[in-house]
């Protein structure tokens, strides 16, 4: 009998007693079913943190910000004139890994408009702000060089600021807006900026909608006595990436600072990393569950092997005085184990796919059991199995015959 | 001769204690004969047997079968000495309980090889059509007596065609009816050329044997 015949044989005969075979399997199966999903809903969580830095500005977007004085400053920080439009100018000039450089001015201030006011946010930037950032006018347009230069009394608005300012959104194009008591003419009102990590969590997206975009001539002539910024947008060189162009930018302006007064991170990262976070916890203990489920598994199968394997080992014994050889049985054990581990796998992979398909449609989230998934989980699961098999073969195959036979 | 054994010796090691099974057996056992080893239990019967079935071998002494020595023989050619030249019968009938009784008696074949599935097939069918057991071959062998069962392990000892047929105790789990039946069957065998050796502590089952070989503590008397 060869080898073949032997495993088939063993499939053969674990057809038999499936039933049984089932439930040894349940730990198998419930391990395999949670690793599908974690990867599933990891594999969604990371497509969607994805969708939301192209959302933001792509991965090549950086932003450089003003940070606060320490309680002590030092010298070197008291001669700092902190972040200031000539960084922005200097940026452009030197910094070889960007291609955008949008320096920001941000304030609250005082919105009114015929009854309504609140006070809300206001950015002074460039038009290159608006590049970077893939920002598109609903109605109207965005800022341009010439508002820039003329320091104009121009505003474009965001969609809720629009909406709450004149009722409708597309009702404020060309109206009079009362920013910090100034009057501004709407140019443009943005779309609607919308970004959902899950469906309980609130609209990630939302601030962009709650400000006004001015000139930033007009920010710092009409609100400020300097060029002081707030912080600077920039885009790195998609040949060198946003790592590469932070630390060009990082030397850059700690050489003309003297001290790190700025903060650079990429932009979105703040904004994903929070909103991801539940998820992340929800994952990891998934995974822990997945992890826990298939070591569990593992030890459980191991066991009924090597328990069945004491229970067979007269009818192995039988078996080799009728002809069957020392490697016939390790292959039949063998067999034995690898087509119910694969079941186990299998079921272990439909259940997993049912678990993604509910937890995806219940918290609303992208979530998808791809091929890529189904053979780490599959792998996984048939070699715990053959892990925990290998013992029980080894041992069942090393019997002389004679004492298998006489085995009580 | 079929079986010539010289000079066996068996030596088994039960914790600290050496115990010797067999203390020098020699044993010649013709084609067509129907033998029977007897002795009272510890004698060294059993023992003998498995040598001679190539389930054990001697500690010293030479033993050939069918003019083949055995004792130089590798694991896997034991094998096949097992499969092609043995048929056994145990005490407990040792059926496989998740097989049916045809797949039963054709597991032989399916350890030989290169013996199609149909042939397996029509050789299991037309044994136990000769044993009587027709109406059994879809059942499992939960499903029949203990006198069924036992004649459903003889069709799979035969199956194979082997020089010669093993029984260890054959009767020993049947009430008398049945035992005497499996006997009747052994006389049958042995009638049709078939070479019987069996192993009893019975000596009303060696009576029916042609010969018997008495053995205690470990030697034949």
């Amino acid at each position: 009998m060869n080898l073949i015949e032997s495993l088939l044989t063993g499939l053969d005969e674990a057809r038999r007693h499936w039933g049984q075979t089932l439930l040894s399997l349940l730990g198998l199966i419930l391990g395999t079913a949670s690793i599908v999903t974690v990867l599933a809903l990891f594999g969604g969580q990371t497509a969607l943190t994805e969708q939301f830095l192209s959302e933001v500005g792509g991965r090549g977007t950086i932003i450089v910000s003003d940070r606060e004085s320490s309680a002590h400053p030092g010298a070197r920080e008291l001669a700092s004139k902190r972040l200031t439009f000539r960084d922005a100018q200097y940026l452009r000039d030197r910094a070889s890994a960007l291609v955008a450089v949008s320096p920001g001015w941000a304030q609250q201030l005082s919105y009114r408009a015929g009854n309504t006011s609140f006070t809300g946010q206001v950015i002074g930037t460039v038009p290159a702000y608006m590049v970077i950032n893939d920002i598109k006018p609903l109605v109207g347009r965005y800022l341009s060089d010439l508002d820039v230069q003329r320091q104009a009394r121009v505003a474009v608005l965001g969609w809720k600021y629009a909406d709450s300012l004149f009722g409708r959104a597309t009702a404020a194009l060309g109206q009079i807006v009362s920013i910090g008591e100034k009057s501004y003419r709407v140019v443009g009102v943005l779309e609607r900026e919308e970004f959902y990590f899950a469906a309980w969590e609130n609209n990630a997206l939302e601030y962009r909608n709650e400000r006004a975009y001015i000139p930033i001539s007009t920010a710092i002539t009409q609100y400020s006595a300097s060029d002081h910024l707030d912080f600077l947008t920039l885009k790195a060189r998609p040949a060198v990436g946003a790592p590469g162009a932070q630390e060009q930018v990082r030397s850059l302006l700690f050489a003309r600072h003297g001290v790190e007064d700025f903060d650079i991170r990429s932009s979105g990262q703040g904004a994903g990393q929070q909103a991801g976070q539940f998820l992340l916890l929800f994952n990891f203990i998934f995974l822990v569950v997945g992890v826990v489920s298939l070591v569990t598994g593992g030890i459980v199968i191991a066991n009924i092997l090597l328990a069945s394997v004491v229970e067979r080992v007269r009818e192995f014994g039988t078996r080799m005085a009728l002809g069957a050889t020392a490697g016939g049985i390790f292959a039949h054990v063998l067999a034995e184990v690898l087509v119910v581990t694969l079941i186990g796998g299998l079921l272990g992979l439909g259940l997993g796919t049912a678990l993604t398909g509910l937890v995806a449609h219940v918290m609303q989230m992208p979530a998808v059991v791809s091929p890529f998934i189904a053979t780490v989980s599959l792998t996984t699961a048939v070699s715990v199995g053959v892990v925990a098999g290998v013992f029980p073969a080894v041992r069942a195959s090393r019997l002389a015959p004679v004492e298998a036979l006489r085995y009580a | 001769m079929l079986i010539v054994a010289e000079g066996l010796e068996k030596t088994y090691r039960l914790g600290q204690v050496d115990v010797l099974a067999l203390r020098g057996v020699d044993a010649r056992i013709s084609a067509g004969e129907y033998v029977a080893i007897t002795g009272p239990s510890g004698s060294g019967k059993s023992t003998l047997m498995h040598i001679l079935g190539c389930l054990d071998s001697p500690t010293s002494g030479t033993y050939r079968l069918d003019g083949e020595d055995v004792g130089a023989l590798s694991g896997k050619r034991l094998a096949q000495v097992r499969n092609r030249k043995v048929g056994f019968v145990f005490q407990t009938f040792n059926l496989m309980p998740r097989l049916t009784v045809e797949e039963n008696v054709a597991l032989p074949l399916k350890y030989r090889g290169g013996v199609t599935r149909g042939e397996r097939r029509t050789r299991a069918l037309k044994l136990l059509e000769r044993l009587g057991l027709s109406h059994r071959v879809g059942h499992r062998p939960d499903e029949l007596s203990g006198g069924e069962r036992q004649r459903v392990a003889i069709a799979r000892a035969l199956i194979g065609e082997p020089a010669i047929l093993m029984a260890d105790e054959p009767t020993g789990n049947l009430d008398s009816q049945a035992g005497s039946e499996v006997l009747k069957t052994f006389a049958e065998l042995h009638g049709a050329g078939h070479t019987i050796v069996l192993v009893t502590h019975d000596p009303g089952v060696a009576a029916r044997a042609q010969r018997v070989i008495q053995m205690s503590d470990g030697r034949v008397v």
